[in-house]
């Protein structure tokens, strides 16, 4: 069966003509750039869909296929149905009402979303958080990047067969749920941090149930590394499938394990480190051949590297406040509030007008567990944003997969998709 | 209360400070680099392009802004991009502001370099009469959705994109571009005109126009949502969509 | 099918003048026809394969009702079925977006009789925190809803009160009788089954979000309201 290759020319804007139906332009065959469509003599392509609804796309992808048998000949992801409009409803929302709406985003991760926003607009503030502060959410972050590998793994591991592995890896989740219900009230929409600070401190033995925690997780984890990391089922699915050398890499914004598995040493906590990343002695896991494997083992080791700065920072806690000193953001103790006038009106002032920042904007990145989380916030002046925006590695990471998945077979479709590790929340917003 | 007024009038100072209405109102040759701390990229960039940088501006403490004259834009995020010594090969953002009120638009890229370990924001200004910009597919392939989702949200066309169609709404959403400030939270139709236009639409018929090319070629015929409603009486006010089907 | 004076249709209509007299399925209840109820729905509860349409973060938790310290498979709901056809109750966890919509109105059509769903989360009962341009204002516009679970996102003891409900739902139910059918099954195709009116009705702004504005006290929103546009 001979497949001719065609190479024709789609750089046109499609033209909506007045009452909006789509005008068809003639596809040309040219030299030179343009898309290879291929065109088989013998056979004929079928278009496939995808989702939206489906178990492995995690989330409401819709992916259209046009196969070739089982290669893959093109792919077109199509997002949005889970559109939220975050950004537009951030606008409509004083700065701290903002943060509940960074749970929903990335629901794998909320403590990392509660945290990297507000150190946005702490930035845009000018606001240092106090020393406790800044351990307590190093802490949160590394938390929920495991929170969120974990599930990862235990997707990813389902979707290529392996059941075991899911149900180990939520019996694992489900005791940092209990970490997030002790410290926030909630297991999954944490809502945890506040301008300058959070919302509350750590209650009484919440650091002893995290160095549990702690202490116990390899033993887990090495568990689940028996049942994968040599298996020749997992090797055979995950070696050599989804490849994306660095320079493509690079260029198509990856972040994150996906980036470090193509062997790009690029990691914000070292390269633009943020509340003393660089006093912790943490080490980056990179890959070097950009496949799923090598995505499998970054991760892997990112966990263990985050207990490690778990336990750094569990040693070194400091006491004092946690949240900053300061009447134009942080609300005054609830007896004082009770007790005195002015107090009273300090946090009526708060409440009501909510807090108020300076003119200016102000771009703040972290390394969450899917990649460079970005926050850009855009202030008036005023109680509310002008503009926020969230770059959700995601968003950027899925732009890839045509790419990755282009020429390879439909099973591998799902691995690759599942190796990106999305949240839907993140890419719709 | 006196003290809102106040600083409603020091807010609209920060908000004239920000940004001129229009490119030609800027000011002329830019400002001396004294008073801010020196970027190597914008001095850079100042030797090279001249007056087509417009402004450098130092935000949230240590960030670097530099406005940029709409028509060379991808003339200079070309460059950076290239230049060795500055080698911005990571698009960590591509985005727009709307500040509302007649105001500008600004198109936002923000740029990392890997090898360089610098930032920098890139930003052009665009009337809200001609939103066009240069897109910079070419330079960087993350810019790929980036666009779209601005143009999707803003309406904002960029010239030399591939495919920009819309992301994240439905591809014949005709309620507007919903980031814009003129476009209310809720949305422009009510909910029972929104519920009807949503589910009128059958689910294999959200095909992108690249899709139908691919299909209209190999003489695939595919449900066709942007053309179903050559019909005639079924077009005009659900705009392209046929209706039930 | 008959609405009642709130404009909403009227569930479970049963008895009525269609039932001839006697025999078994007469539609009259008997004692072997509720000996026979009980027994069917007795099998219908124990074994209910969940369809679970989750969306967003309530999907998480789903899972997580479904994973080993919430155990699902104590009610029979392992069997997840991603495939509408064999599939009896729909779990609709997370948001919706109009986008989604006709998506979810097609898997609830391509599921069989008899079915029933949970609306599970704030989004999908109300649109919950999301009361913006492109979500569905609760899933009842879409498709009918049994049990909601409210919650964002409900923990896994919600959830599995909702799937409680809709088992004494089913036990309560009559499956022999000739009227067992709910008024909203043949939903009209590509249109909600609920009028417009009270589609609006029920989605209108409750709360704290009948006053969404953005006056940051600056600059006025500029919404530019055109004469067919929804008042807030």
């Amino acid at each position: 069966m001979a497949l001719r290759r065609v190479v024709y020319n789609v750089t046109r804007t499609p033209e909506m003509a007045p009452g909006g139906s789509l005008v068809h332009a003639p596809i040309v065959p040219v030299q030179g750039e343009g898309v290879e469509v291929h065109e088989d003599i013998a056979g004929e392509h079928m278009l496939i869909n995808i989702g939206p609804q489906h178990p492995a796309t995690h989330g409401v992808l819709r992916l259209v296929l046009e196969l070739d048998g089982e290669t893959v000949v093109r792919c077109i992801p199509h997002i949005g149905y889970l559109h939220s409009s975050f950004e537009k409803l951030g606008e409509y929302r004083d700065w701290n009402q903002v943060v509940p709406l960074t749970d929903r985003m990335d629901y794998l991760a909320p403590l990392i979303y509660n945290c990297c926003y507000a150190m946005a607009v702490e930035k845009l503030m000018g606001i240092e958080v106090t020393e406790r502060c800044k351990v307590v959410r190093v802490i949160c972050m590394e938390l929920d990047r495991i929170f969120s590998h974990l599930l990862w793994l235990g997707t990813t591991a389902i979707d290529l067969g392996a059941f075991t592995v899911f149900l180990y890896t939520f019996q694992e989740r489900e005791r940092i749920y209990d970490l997030h219900e002790s410290l926030t009230g909630a297991r999954i929409t944490t809502s945890s941090t506040r301008i300058g600070g959070m919302m509350a401190d750590l209650p009484a033995g919440w650091i002893e149930q995290l160095q549990k925690f702690v202490d116990t997780f390899p033993r887990t984890l090495d568990e689940v590394e028996t049942l994968l990391t040599n298996n020749s089922i997992w090797i055979g699915r995950t070696q050599g499938v989804g490849v994306m050398s660095a320079e493509e890499a690079i260029n198509f914004g990856l972040s994150g394990p996906n980036l470090r598995a193509s062997g790009v040493t690029y990691d914000i906590r070292k390269d633009r480190p943020y509340y003393d990343y660089e006093t912790y002695d943490f080490d980056v896991p990179v890959g070097e051949h950009g496949d799923i494997y090598d995505r499998y083992l970054c991760r892997m080791e990112e966990m263990r590297q985050s207990l490690r700065i778990l336990q750094q920072a569990i040693r070194r806690l400091p006491g004092g406040p946690i949240n900053v000193d300061d009447p134009r953001v942080i609300l005054p103790p609830k007896t004082a509030a009770m007790n005195d006038m002015e107090s009273m009106i300090h946090h009526f002032k708060v409440v009501m007008e909510g807090v108020r920042a300076p003119v200016g904007e102000s771009w703040f990145s972290v390394e969450s567990s899917k990649g460079e989380l970005g926050m850009y916030v855009v202030s008036d002046g005023g109680a509310k944003p002008v503009r926020w925006r969230v770059r959700g590695p995601s968003f950027i990471n899925i732009a890839a997969l045509p790419h990755m998945i282009e020429g390879a077979l439909l099973s591998d479709v799902i691995a690759v998709n599942a190796s990106l590790d999305i949240v839907l929340g993140e890419i719709d917003r | 209360m006196a003290s809102d007024n106040d600083s409603f009038k020091k807010g609209l100072e920060g908000l004239e400070a920000g940004g001129p209405r229009s490119p030609q109102e800027a000011e002329g040759p830019p400002p001396p680099a004294g008073g801010l701390p020196p970027h190597p990229s914008v001095d850079a960039l100042r030797a090279r392009f001249g007056d087509a940088v417009l402004r450098h501006e130092l935000v949230a403490g240590d960030e670097h802004v530099v406005y940029v004259d709409r028509a060379r834009s991808h003339e200079i995020l070309a460059w950076l991009k290239d230049e060795p010594g500055h080698e911005y090969d990571f698009l960590q953002d591509l985005t727009a502001i709307d500040y509302g009120n007649g105001r500008t638009l600004q198109v936002v890229w923000q740029l990392w370099s890997i090898s360089n370990k610098l930032n920098l924001r890139v930003k052009v200004e665009v009337p809200l009469d001609d939103l066009a910009v240069e897109s910079v597919y070419h330079l960087w392939r993350a810019s790929d959705w980036l666009e779209r989702e601005v143009f999707d949200m803003f309406g904002v066309v960029f010239r030399g994109h591939p495919d920009l169609r819309r992301i994240l709404m439905p591809y014949n959403y005709a309620e507007g571009h919903p980031l814009r400030k003129d476009f209310p939270l809720r949305g422009r139709f009510s909910r029972a005109e929104q519920t009807r236009r949503a589910l009128s639409q059958k689910t294999e018929d959200h095909y992108s126009p690249r899709e139908l090319e691919i299909a209209h070629l190999l003489g695939q015929t595919l449900p066709d949502p942007f053309n179903k409603g050559e019909t005639g009486s079924q077009q005009g006010q659900f705009g392209g969509m046929g209706g039930g089907g | 099918m008959g609405l009642n004076e709130g404009g909403l249709p009227i569930h479970n209509q049963q008895g009525g003048g269609q039932a001839p007299e006697g025999g078994i399925f007469s539609g009259q209840p008997s004692f072997l026809t509720t000996r026979l109820d009980a027994v069917v729905n007795w099998a219908r509860t124990n074994s209910l394969w969940p369809m679970p349409f989750g969306t967003a973060c309530c999907a998480i938790e789903m899972m997580a009702t479904a994973a080993s310290r919430y155990d699902l498979a104590r009610f029979g709901m392992e069997r997840m079925s991603f495939s509408p056809r064999q599939a009896d109750l729909l779990i609709c966890a997370g948001r919706v977006s109009y986008k989604m919509a006709p998506v979810l109105r097609k898997i609830w059509e391509q599921m069989p009789e008899p079915k029933w769903s949970i609306s599970m989360g704030a989004c999908a009962s109300t649109g919950g925190v999301f009361d913006v341009y492109s979500m569905v204002q609760g899933i009842d516009t879409i498709i009918p809803v049994d049990v909601y679970v409210p919650g964002c996102p409900p923990r896994p003891e919600s959830l599995i009160y909702g799937i409680l409900l809709i088992q004494e739902k089913i036990r309560n139910s009559n499956p022999t009788g000739r009227q067992e059918w709910r008024a909203t099954d043949i939903l009209p195709p590509g249109e909600s089954a609920l009028p417009d009116h009270v589609v609006e009705r029920i989605t209108s702004p409750f709360g704290s979000s009948t006053s969404q504005n953005r006056p940051s006290g600056l600059v006025p929103t500029g919404a530019v309201v055109r004469p067919t546009d929804r008042r807030p």
